[in-house]
């Protein structure tokens, strides 16, 4: 809907904008890093909280998602520190998640997903920082300027990183049972 | 010919992060290498590995609604915390300055009402401990026909328990936060806006209610003529919380008519206009933001 009173601007975007465009992306970077959906929301909420107050200072368009996925993992490994991982918790929030009806699945679909994704989490948790993060980003579909900027990395070493990471993630994966 | 091709750039060359003539060098070495094109191979299933594993991950689904209000509500506490922080130079710039706010934050502005109707609260405590001033009878707030038709003041004889009751679910240290910072920054409001006569009139408008009224006024008026274009959940807690406003306004007003020699009824009462005001302000920018897609 057009738009021209109430919009905060960050670069040519507003805040409802930057949200409706990056909230996914920093909820899933949150999650894979927290693994904990309940916690994912509470980084996600800490990261638009931090957006929203630094408004003026954040870069423009190109790079909001790469300043806002910095933040994320900054909060997220912040978050984790102390925090004891457990599938429980997640089957917990997933279960109100479903009562509540914003997540509709079938059981048991549902049970050989997070199979799956428990077992993804553990071959990534092998590879090395910073190639584990490049993966991360680069399966969110960013770019290497992006993935640089978020990490703080050199843009020309993002290939060689992702690589490495890949064949890293690879050998585990295939250890772990994952190749079925 | 060309070199053989190492692992960046062929990763490089997968993830389409090669320029234009680098893209097409390696696209010939690999139709003419065969080691590379094994090592192309090779690397093109894993990626294929990688993306199916963490595929799972990134595909599970994201609540986006819960996480729109939860967001909403944080940045609106927020706000309510910086703006009674902030130095109110007058009314009309604070005005214009409420107009530069965006999404909905409903949820705070519960917590506003609620220290209005603690403010009723209050004044009508202080009120019954005060002498027993003789009625004249016409107590009952009066919206002059110079004032705007939209003002909904209701029944001045609020019971403070009922304004108690309605009050929505906040937690009270923030509450307490806001009611101790947002004080002082009312009174000084209120000192600026009444120019010049006495509140004595017991019949007439206080001074400095009439461009609360008329703001009030324009605001309704905008907010009517779109309330289609509102979202339904926004538009229900919009109207919960206009009926705490509107009582705590009616209470705050019937006690600032009672007692207009004390200037904190008048005090109280334009906190509770001003609640109304940031409330409408919120809700006129909000429309626009809940028409937006998710």
């Amino acid at each position: 809907m057009p738009n021209d009173i109430g919009t905060e601007a960050v670069g040519p975007l507003s805040f409802d904008e930057a949200f409706t465009l990056h909230h996914r992306a920093v909820f899933r970077t949150a999650r894979a890093v927290v693994r904990d959906s309940a916690l994912a929301e509470d980084v996600t909420q800490e990261v638009f909280l931090r957006l929203y107050r630094n408004l003026n200072a954040t870069p423009g368009e190109d790079l909001l998602r790469a300043w806002l996925l910095r933040v994320t993992l900054n909060v997220a490994r912040n978050t984790v520190r102390g925090q004891n991982r457990s599938m429980v918790r997640d089957n917990e929030y997933h279960k109100s998640s479903v009562d509540n009806g914003f997540a509709v699945e079938a059981p048991e679909d549902d049970y050989e997903r997070r199979v799956a994704i428990e077992e993804a989490r553990r071959a990534l948790d092998k590879v090395k920082e910073p190639m584990r993060s490049c993966l991360l980003l680069k399966q969110q579909g960013l770019s290497y300027r992006e993935i640089a900027n978020t990490l703080s990395l050199k843009e020309t070493n993002i290939g060689s990183l992702v690589a490495r990471g890949r064949k890293e993630f690879a050998r585990v994966y295939g250890k772990i049972g994952g190749k079925r | 010919m060309t070199r053989c091709l190492d692992e960046a750039m062929l990763q490089s060359y997968f993830d389409g992060e090669l320029s234009g003539e680098m893209m097409e060098r390696a696209t010939l070495h690999l139709a003419s290498c065969s080691t590379c094109a094994a090592a192309a191979r090779e690397m093109e299933e894993e990626i294929q590995l990688l993306t199916t594993a963490l595929g799972a991950e990134f595909e599970a689904s994201v609540p986006t609604e819960q996480l729109r209000q939860r967001i909403d509500a944080a940045v609106l506490d927020q706000r309510v915390g910086a703006a009674s922080s902030r130095e109110r130079a007058g009314f009309g710039a604070f005005v214009s300055s409420l107009l530069s706010f965006g999404t909905q934050r409903t949820l705070g502005y519960a917590s506003l009402a609620m220290v209005v109707a603690f403010a009723a609260i209050f004044g009508l405590v202080k009120l019954r401990t005060t002498t027993e001033q003789p009625q004249p009878g016409n107590q009952v707030a009066v919206v002059p026909s110079s004032g705007p038709p939209s003002t909904p003041v209701v029944s001045p004889e609020i019971n403070p328990v009922q304004v108690k009751s309605s009050e929505p679910q906040k937690n009270r240290d923030n509450i307490d936060r806001v009611y101790r910072s947002a004080r002082p920054v009312a009174v000084k409001a209120t000192v600026k806006a009444n120019t010049g006569a006495p509140a004595s009139e017991p019949v007439k408008l206080i001074p400095g209610e009439r461009a609360y009224l008329q703001t009030i006024a324009r605001l309704d008026s905008t907010i009517k003529a779109n309330k289609k274009a509102m979202r339904p959940s926004l538009q229900v807690e919009y109207e919960r919380n206009l009926a705490v406003v509107d009582r705590a306004i009616a209470a705050t007003r019937s006690a600032a008519k009672k007692n207009p020699n004390d200037p904190d009824t008048a005090d109280f009462m334009f906190a509770a206009y001003q609640s109304k005001v940031d409330l409408l302000n919120t809700i006129a920018d909000a429309r626009f933001g809940g028409g937006r897609s998710h």
